[in-house]
């Protein structure tokens, strides 16, 4: 085939597609550097400084422009993110424990879970905030906006846990349960450390989607702003390159979640290739 | 002393059935009583508040279809709802281009799972940074004063800055397609990675061209992948509002924007008819998607 001609005009494409994805990255990673206040989100850099990273910590003088409402809606989006990891794995692994063994009407509350993760946050939250309004509750961050976001989340971990479940050694718990133990006890010592890999990625999806949710909590939270609601609000006005500043800091600390992830997972394989190793002596 | 009888005789086999099925309602109780409380009544409350009296600054539960009437009827509604639907099969196209050779590669041409897989999380690390942040990082690079118009400057190709690049429905396009073209790489690439090589070889074996391969046998066998990643393409952008509103202007408004405004000015019952209209039209789009390729069958 033609493919001697096809790949390397394919492996251009590609290089060009790189570019086109992280393009903005690079930008916005040199726009934060960009010297302050008088500077603004423009090329080119007239000189390079760290004054907007300052300005976001709130240690540089105060000047005409306002520093980001960000220190109380980031505690609230990290409570926020840690109370829908929390449920939303829960109810995840729940459901895919129940997914296997077949049941009537698996394939309707199959896709009911599914829509959770489809329908666009706009009008999810829309309906939370008629329906708050209409029986009478105020919306609070805390409440009918952790629900969506739970509705969010609760599919992606219920799918991770389902994938999980269907290369999942059966006999194991069976020869547990055979030896006597209780199933609450073959849970806790025999399929919750096999599954813990599972729960633990279902965990980093709900805490990664929740922290930077953001069509579903503008409408369902009341007053107090979260972290993405902040960024939402510098939309209207002439932004500043503290936003870019943040944005590089908020993409450093997801990277820093990612890491703890990837010690964790391995610390979790290795501890099971430790067991495997004591099982054959 | 006879019904204990059978019970002993069927042994535990029936006495664990009923058990294991309880165990299984209370497994999943939870989580399809949170889905219905704050998924399927939410959306059944906004398509009946859609049907209340609009009052200049209140509800009431008066039933009426004036709402519906007047979103049909008002140019800026129908506007809202053509740049929607124009958006949508433009940001489509476009992610397809972009999407598809770069899947194509990916999934097909690169051999070694390695670089696969290193190709594959380089697609997935942008989701990494806030989705705001990403759409607002455009606007540093098409503003006037921007880094592509920098660039062109710098090298002569331009003796003036291209206003059209910010600020345009040409911008929101631009930033829909790099935020959404990922999902389509996805889907499109694990189809492909399925695709049994001896058949490709067997074809090329046999004198098939490129042309006469892709078109006949890698086409066919990635559309389930294109349908996957239309569906979720169409689903995301159709209810969009925030990248519209950060690159056009505020000149570009879709029925998420027309929503955004609508609930800002407290005009509930407005706002839940745009939200009902968009609800019919994904359910038309994804209804119709689902036409095209039988997942079912094919995945």
């Amino acid at each position: 085939m033609q493919a001697t001609f096809a790949k390397p005009v394919l492996a251009v494409y590609l290089g060009l597609f790189l570019l086109f994805l992280y393009g903005p990255f690079v930008v916005l990673a040199i726009i934060s550097f960009q010297t302050g206040p008088e500077g603004g989100p423009q090329f080119p850099i007239i000189e390079w400084s760290t004054y907007w990273y300052r300005h976001l910590l709130g240690l540089t003088p105060p000047s005409r422009v306002a520093p980001l409402p960000i220190s109380e809606a980031l505690v609230r989006s990290l409570t926020l993110a840690f109370m829908t990891m929390v449920v939303s794995t829960v109810l995840g692994t729940a459901a895919a424990q129940a997914f296997r063994k077949r049941f009537k009407g698996s394939g309707t509350i199959f896709y009911l879970i599914v829509l959770g993760m489809m329908v666009p946050g706009v009008l999810v939250g829309l309906g939370v905030a008629l329906l708050a309004n209409f029986i009478g509750i105020q919306r609070h961050w805390f409440s009918t906006a952790f629900v969506l976001h739970v509705v969010y989340t609760f599919p992606f971990a219920f799918l991770v846990m389902l994938a999980i479940f269907n290369r999942f050694d059966q006999s194991v718990e069976e020869a547990s349960w055979s030896l006597g133990v209780s199933p609450a006890k073959t849970f806790r010592k025999v399929t919750f450390p096999m599954i813990f890999p599972g729960v633990l990625s279902a965990m980093l999806f709900a805490f990664t989607l929740s922290y930077d949710e953001f069509s579903r909590t503008l409408f369902a939270s009341g007053r107090d702003l979260t972290l993405p609601l902040a960024i939402y609000g510098t939309f209207s006005v002439e932004i500043h390159p503290n936003v870019f500043a943040f944005g590089v800091l908020t993409t450093l600390f997801s990277f820093a979640l990612l890491a703890v992830y990837a010690i964790l997972m391995s610390l979790s394989v290795r501890r099971a290739r430790r067991a495997a190793l004591q099982e054959e002596i | 002393m006879a019904m204990t009888d059978t019970l002993r005789n069927t042994g535990p086999a029936a006495a664990a059935a009923p058990k294991r099925s309880r165990t299984t309602l209370w497994l999943l109780a939870p989580g399809v009583i949170w889905m219905v409380l704050f998924l399927a009544l939410p959306i059944a409350m906004m398509i009946y508040i859609s049907f209340w009296t609009q009052t200049t600054f209140t509800i009431k539960s008066d039933l009426t279809t004036a709402n519906w009437i007047s979103f049909f009827t008002s140019t800026t509604y129908l506007d809202a709802l053509w740049t929607t639907v124009r958006i949508w099969i433009t940001v489509l196209l476009t992610t397809l281009i972009v999407g598809y050779p770069t899947a194509l590669f990916v999934g097909l041409l690169v051999k070694n799972k390695t670089l696969q897989t290193v190709l594959l999380v380089l697609c997935v690390i942008p989701f990494w940074t806030s989705f705001l942040i990403r759409v607002l990082a455009w606007r540093p690079t098409l503003g006037t004063d921007g880094a592509i118009n920098f660039i062109l400057l710098n090298l002569g190709i331009i003796a003036q800055p291209i206003q059209a690049l910010l600020f345009s429905e040409l911008s929101v396009v631009i930033g829909m397609t790099q935020i959404y073209c990922v999902f389509m790489v996805g889907p499109i690439a694990f189809m492909l990675g399925r695709i049994d090589p001896n058949v490709i070889e067997a074809a090329q074996d046999l004198g098939a061209g490129f042309w006469r391969i892709f078109r006949t046998i890698i086409l066919p066998l990635s559309m389930p992948g294109v349908v996957v990643g239309a569906i979720f393409v169409s689903v995301m952008v159709l209810g969009e509002f925030a990248t519209s509103a950060a690159l056009s202007g505020r000149k570009v408004n879709m029925l998420g924007n027309i929503i955004v405004t609508q609930v800002g000015s407290l005009k509930w019952a407005f706002a839940a008819v745009v939200g009902a209209v968009l609800t019919v039209l994904m359910g038309m789009v994804v209804a119709g998607l689902l036409k095209v390729v039988d997942l079912r069958k094919e995945l």
